[in-house]
């Protein structure tokens, strides 16, 4: 067999810009794709991405030379396989259950969630983006590691600064220095609420790690809290924002939501449409086959979620946001052992709880000008202001 | 083939027939059957496979690892005795005529 075929023509500016258009065409024409400007063999399709997440014995997750090393200091889970990801996996998604969040922490996310929301200014035009998503995420995720010490404006930097540092691939020195000075103020700070998180146990992700019969090693729990900052803020974040954008230029929809009180589908359906994490990849462990094509060991697959959620397979209509479609089998939350261990956090605070608040709150919120919406991002992906009018 | 008989919280019953070694999990998602995600396709991470075994069934589908128990508390559902992760209930020819009960919501 052949290796795919290799596209030199899509840019990392194009993908970034809007990638969906490109992703239908290669869905259709080429979904096994090598594409130059990434470096990396794109899968549009999604029985191909679900096959490779579900696959880590063939395809690892284990990257030598991923630049999160850097960015993180530390061998993360992420970058894990088998026994390795699954103990550290496991120290820290305890604190991550629906039942934590009902029973322990939901009367607070609901009272966080109240204070930031009631803080907005009614009648004016409002940056929901930046002055609620991305504050109440950081505040909301603050809490659950066990770190509320931390402000949002400390939250939403460093995770920006640990992304960037994650893909850093072009390896710029001053990226780095920023993630180095980024996780001299996070060791610091866990080291002053060390004492604290053990001598008073409560749940959080900190408290949860530090206090287990069989603790992971302090580096560990460090990394995997820094994990939790860099992926646990832009994702709330953009979902909750792309669903808001979703409902407000669907006023058909919202009104249907509102009267079914189906928040829950509306989450889903946001996530579905726009993926928060667009993109994963995995290195082939021994010379395989994909899609009829090649793939050589030691190759590096880009599993692109944000197109296999749009896939005319299973999707009539993919393109379009539209809350009440039958089936809803997304991969916005990945497959296979990385499946998101943040994703029950995110499906009750954002779907159970923010949504509805914020569409009680303002019952007749408005978007005056879809337009001015600008829209982001080839790994990472949502809008990046969502100018409103609250009312 | 081995026949799984899935029952939703209305009391509707759905029988599949499943190749020996695969899972209930597997069996429900690849016959499009609501009431089971299976989310993260088998790896116990992600709790949207839960079911509840049959009592006539709890015997032979045998006892859930640690590693489970675990997982279960991620579970959206109320979780009970006879809670199992559907992806790790292989199914053999002892299990013909299973029957698990499906959860008010997995998500
Ligand atoms: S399918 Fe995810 S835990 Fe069973």
């Amino acid at each position: 067999m052949a290796l795919a075929p290799l596209d030199e023509e899509i840019t990392l500016d194009q993908l970034s810009a809007d990638p969906y258009p490109i992703y239908r065409r290669l869905r259709a024409e080429s979904p096994v794709l090598r594409v130059a400007a990434t470096g990396r063999t794109l899968l549009t399709k999604a029985a191909l991405t679900k096959a490779v997440k579900e696959n880590p014995e063939l395809f690892s997750s284990d990257d030598p030379h991923t630049p999160m090393k850097p960015a993180f200091r530390a061998h993360t889970l992420m970058r894990k396989d088998g026994e390795d990801h699954f103990v550290e996996r496991k120290a820290i998604s305890k604190a991550l259950t629906p039942k934590m969040i009902k029973s322990d922490w939901g009367p607070l996310y609901e009272q966080m969630a109240e204070e930031y929301v009631s803080r907005l200014p009614r009648g004016e035009t409002v940056d929901l983006f930046s002055e609620l998503c991305g504050p109440l995420a950081a505040r909301i995720l603050a809490h659950i590691l066990g770190i509320p010490e931390a402000n949002d404006e400390q939250m939403q930097r460093w995770s920006q600064v640990l992304i960037d540092g994650a893909g850093n691939f072009g390896w710029k020195p001053e990226l780095f220095a920023a993630s180095d000075a980024a996780n001299d103020e996070m060791d610091a700070l866990f080291g002053e609420l060390e004492h604290k998180r053990r001598a008073e146990p409560d749940g959080s992700a900190y408290s949860v790690m530090l206090n287990a019969d069989d603790p992971i090693p302090m580096s560990q729990i460090y990394s995997n809290i820094k994990i939790a900052i860099g992926g646990g803020i832009n994702e709330p974040r953009d979902a909750l924002a792309t669903i808001v954008y979703g409902l407000l230029t669907n006023p058909d929809q919202l009104a249907e939501v509102r009267a079914q009180e189906a928040w829950d589908r509306a989450f889903e359906e946001g996530i579905r449409w726009v993926a928060p994490i667009q993109v994963s990849s995995r290195r082939a462990l021994e010379d395989t086959e994909l899609g009829g094509y090649d793939i050589r060991k030691g190759d590096t697959v880009m599993t692109v979620q944000a197109s296999a959620n749009r896939d005319e397979e299973i999707y009539e209509d993919g393109e379009n946001f539209f809350v009440f479609r039958d089936k809803n089998p997304h991969q916005a939350f990945g497959n296979g052992p990385h499946h998101c261990a943040g994703a029950h956090v995110a499906r009750r605070t954002v779907g159970k709880i923010i949504l509805p608040m914020l569409f009680d709150r303002f019952p007749n919120m408005s978007l005056p000008d879809p337009q001015a919406v600008i829209w982001k991002g080839f790994g990472f992906r949502g809008p990046i202001n969502l100018p409103v009018i609250l009312n | 083939m081995i026949k799984v008989t899935y029952v939703a919280q209305d009391g509707s019953a759905t029988t599949i027939e499943a190749e020996e070694g695969t899972s209930v999990m597997q069996a429900a998602v690849s016959n499009d059957l609501d009431g089971i995600v299976g989310e993260c396709g088998g790896s116990m991470m992600c709790a949207t496979c839960h079911c509840y075994v049959d009592e006539a069934w709890e015997e032979r589908t045998g006892a859930r690892s640690a590693d489970e128990e675990e997982m279960l508390e991620g579970a959206a559902a109320e979780v009970t005795g006879r809670s199992r992760l559907s992806c790790q209930i292989r199914l053999d020819p002892s299990l013909d005529g299973l029957v698990v009960h499906l959860p008010e919501e997995q998500l």
